[in-house]
């Protein structure tokens, strides 16, 4: 008999890796490894498929439930939310990105770093309006959102990001931030529905940067942005692990 | 036990759920919802979670309804492949929060769950009307009852080893030969 190869031996793990998956004994590590693996690799896509096609019957061992009556109006409101945004964001990516007028009032945006979350939304609130109705007609049913994000500890301001639409957001720091050595802030964000964080990138203290976020869900009221201390790669998760220095969630305006 | 998923074109839902088609995606959760729901609680064994996944589910098939592709795979699996896939990350990332309390409530939920669902094991039929494969009927049956309890209740190894007393190395090693064994068993 002949030794299998270690091509083949490779086949084997990932095939039973598939099965594991999909029976859903992984931890989750392993699982969002497996996930970010699957776009790139059609012969694992198809191990899954063959395992999934062939657990498949075996749901019939669990009880129907019928699903509450409000369940299907939630899922057709979110359907046209969706859709209409996605409507919106096709023509609006085609323009070039209004002028970044929000930096110019940065200096104001420092000196509320001490005066805590109220006045920091406030001033948010007054920042907004007056950045984004000269410019923009359709202010009125666009949604603007905009997010402090307080250090745990000492409550005070350390970021603002600054909504323009649901699809692009600004992260602009108030002030510098000293990470340790070996070290890197990652950002984050989790919508009250999703099932976990989703990382937006490492960021650079004391700098500002400009996101779309394609990916994603359109952001939503009290949507949670956060930075947290990670090695300086980033999360080698996926999912924060290291301690939160800066946390708020999104706010309608 | 009449199958209901056969009068339905899931494919032909997924088809039109790509063409944008509303009717689609509702008619595909008429059909299905109910039985989604049920696959959703038994692993997340909460009825408003389930709730929000079957949402988010729907909401991904809707989505990712143009990538589905009927040479890879029936159209009935992938779209509970969506739901069960969101449900298993969930908890696996619920289970990562929370640090258990011995007084804590929920764990005494859950740990009555897992013994009732491990006392009627021996007198549970896990066909359910459904034909119990030859492949898997040649697994042992304590080896059979840990595969189908992780799909079924998406338990861990460590739940699995928990629950059965069998030590979590030899759960790893009996699921994982379980699956070579059906692999070759399939071939």
């Amino acid at each position: 008999m002949t030794r299998p190869s270690q091509h083949e031996h490779e086949d084997e793990d990932d095939h039973t890796l598939a099965g594991e998956y999909v029976l859903g004994t992984l931890s989750l590590e392993q699982r969002k490894a497996l996930e970010a693996r699957l776009p790139n690799e059609p012969e694992l896509q198809q191990a899954v498929m063959a395992w999934e096609e062939r657990f498949l019957p075996y749901t019939a061992i669990t009880d129907q439930v019928t699903p509450s009556d409000n369940l299907w109006p939630r899922i057709e409101r979110s359907l046209a939310s969706r859709e209409a945004l996605a409507k919106r964001a096709r023509p609006a990516s085609a323009v070039p990105p209004r002028p970044r007028r929000m930096l110019h009032s940065l200096p104001l945006w420092r000196g509320a770093a001490g005066f805590g979350l109220a006045a920091a939304l406030v001033m948010g609130v007054m920042l907004a309006n007056e950045v984004t109705s000269p410019t923009s007609p359709t202010v009125s049913t666009t949604p603007e959102y905009m997010v402090v994000l307080l250090a745990p500890q000492t409550q005070s301001a350390g970021w603002v990001v600054q909504a323009s639409s649901r699809q692009e957001i600004e992260l602009i720091p108030l002030g510098t931030f000293e990470v340790p050595e070996g070290k890197a802030l990652e950002f984050w964000t989790k919508g009250d529905e999703w099932q976990a964080p989703v990382s937006l990138g490492l960021v650079e203290p004391g700098q500002p940067i400009r996101l779309r976020l394609d990916e994603l869900p359109p952001l939503e009221d009290n949507q949670l942005f956060e930075l947290t201390l990670e090695d300086e790669t980033g999360s080698p998760t996926g999912l924060p692990t290291g301690p939160i220095e800066f946390i708020g969630r999104a706010v309608e305006i | 036990m009449t199958d209901v998923s056969s009068e339905f074109d899931h494919a032909a839902a997924l088809a039109n759920c790509a063409r944008g088609e509303h009717d689609a995606l509702h008619q595909l959760y008429v059909h299905e919802g109910a039985r989604l729901l049920g696959v959703v609680i038994r692993i997340v064994k909460d009825r408003g979670m389930a709730e929000d996944i079957v949402h988010d589910a729907c909401l991904n098939i809707w989505q990712r309804a143009d990538s589905f592709d009927p040479a890879k795979g029936s159209a009935r699996a992938w779209i509970f492949s969506v739901a069960r896939h969101l449900a298993l990350n969930a908890i696996r990332y619920r289970d990562r929060e929370v640090t258990f309390d011995s007084h804590d409530p929920t764990e005494l939920d859950l740990d009555e769950h897992f013994q009732h669902a491990f006392v009627v094991d021996e007198a549970f039929d896990w066909q359910t009307g459904q034909r119990m494969d030859s492949c898997l009927e040649e697994l042992e049956p304590e080896r059979r009852n840990c595969v189908l309890h992780a799909y079924v209740d998406g338990l861990s190894h460590a739940e699995i080893a928990a629950h059965t007393g069998a030590p979590l190395g030899t759960v790893k090693a009996w699921i994982k030969r379980s699956l070579l064994r059906l692999r070759e068993c399939m071939a």
